[in-house]
């Protein structure tokens, strides 16, 4: 048989044989939904009972990611701005035109125009409630991110020049790496761990606030820059 | 079985669905929607098992980002899979 | 049967293996690079749904204590891993997908058949690789 036909039994056969050990060992696992599984019983049980007073958030998803995985979500805020960087160091300048020559219907137009400020009304209503609602820092910062390459998309790449400076792009870029680096280096002499958050707790709802804040701001302005990058649309 | 349950298989199913039809087609702007729709119903089946924060991230990300990103690079590649 | 009704309990697991499966079948044997990433994408996201899985509970309520719900929550650490995951796999996704507005540039192709074929783009590589091209 040809090349390609080998090619694609050979993989069929691959992927049967992975598929069986990987199916025998899920088998082996508690069912899922059982409340009393080794996963809910050890450090899950912990963080319910007592996460919400000691992060000082009633939604205990955010509580984790900014309280007590903060170093994690450090590292996620590293990863999405150093993506920034390397799609835009390789796409270049955006020489080529990007796509949005077609001028859109006179309905898109209004409509885009008419959600633009509610869209980003919630955006930020869902970042600055973070701690009590489901949302927080990053779901706000992707509808921001949205509501940008929507209004890039429908009415031109003019739109988001008037809406954002050119030359804060890079601050609003660098948002939540800074806000992270802020608060991590705050932490030191306010509790002696490199990204303690203090007990008191008017002290540490500010503290969240900057860092969801940052997620948000920066989030949103580096998915909008990944956009601008792959369309060549020239933002920066 | 129960309704809630049998929510979930049709979910379930329909996953399965999507991606095999992601497997099979070959014009790749319609890859690219269902791909959009696969993240859709990612999105239900986590809001179903009580993970809304990580079902608002999905629908945002995966059926918007991710999609537009998708169909900018495919007009620009060429539509058709040989 | 025990085997029929253990695999009817852990259906949300070997549907996420089979997405897994799926999605690594397309990423191994699609000729365009552009569907490869489709098929990466795939991939993740079966990981993050087997993932959020082992954190969920029957009945189970979110993961926000506030006043009005009670009863067995939901595992927050699952929730919380999977939305560092999914922005890593946006990360990847829009770099994948800069790298083949590359290709497509400088080779003319995103299929791979083609690419193979492309002539070298500079000389200088050109030279070099013509001695060991004799014995292809």
């Amino acid at each position: 048989m040809n090349k390609r036909k080998f090619a694609r039994v050979f993989t069929m056969a691959l992927l049967t044989a992975l598929a069986a050990p990987l199916m025998y060992g899920v088998l082996e696992l508690p069912p899922p939904g059982q409340a009393d599984a080794p996963a809910h019983s050890n450090v899950s049980a912990g963080y319910i009972e007592h996460g919400a007073e000691l992060a000082g958030s009633e939604n205990l998803v955010t509580g984790v990611l900014l309280n007590f995985r903060a170093l994690d979500t450090f590292g996620e805020v590293l990863v999405i701005f150093t993506a920034w960087l390397a799609v835009s160091a390789v796409a270049g300048k955006g020489s080529e035109t990007g796509h949005d020559s077609t001028p859109p219907s006179p309905v898109v137009d209004y409509v885009v125009r008419l959600l633009g400020p509610f869209i980003a009304i919630f955006a930020l209503f869902v970042i600055v409630n973070g701690h009590v609602l489901p949302g927080g820092g990053f779901q706000g910062g992707v509808l921001l991110g949205a509501m940008l390459i929507l209004l890039s998309l429908a009415l031109g790449r003019e739109s988001v020049a008037d809406l954002v400076p050119v030359r804060s792009w890079i601050w609003l870029r660098a948002a939540g790496v800074l806000a992270f680096s802020l608060v991590a280096l705050l932490g030191l002499p306010m509790t002696g761990y490199l990204f303690g958050l203090p007990i008191e707790p008017a002290l540490r709802h500010a503290l969240m606030i900057v860092l969801e804040l940052g997620i948000g701001i920066g989030g949103g302005a580096v998915l909008a820059g990944l956009y601008f990058a792959i369309a060549g649309v020239e933002s920066s | 079985m129960s309704p809630t349950d049998l929510f979930d298989l049709v979910l379930l199913a329909l996953l399965l669905t999507c991606a095999i039809g992601i497997a099979r087609l070959k014009d790749l702007a319609a890859c690219a929607i269902l791909f959009s729709a696969y993240s859709f119903f990612l999105c239900l089946v986590w809001a179903h098992r009580g993970a809304p924060d990580v079902a608002m991230t999905e629908a945002a990300v995966g059926a918007g980002i991710t999609t537009v990103l998708f169909l900018t690079v495919i007009a620009r590649v060429g539509r058709r899979e040989k | 049967m025990t085997v029929v009704s253990s695999l009817a309990s852990h259906i949300d697991y070997l549907v996420a293996v089979s997405l897994f499966l799926t999605g690594a079948w397309i990423l191994l044997t699609s000729g365009n690079l552009v569907k490869k990433v489709i098929g990466l994408n795939i991939m993740e996201t079966s990981v993050f749904a087997f993932i959020v899985t082992t954190g969920m509970v029957d009945e189970g309520a979110p993961p926000l204590v506030a006043a009005g719900l009670q009863g067995p929550f939901a595992s927050p650490l699952p929730h919380a891993l999977v939305l560092t995951g999914i922005v890593v796999a946006v990360s990847v996704t829009s770099l994948a997908l800069v790298l083949i507005l590359r290709i497509k540039a400088e080779l003319g192709s995103v299929e791979l058949d083609e690419i193979a074929l492309a002539p070298k783009a500079d000389d200088s590589a050109g030279q070099s690789n013509q001695r060991g091209s004799a014995d292809e």
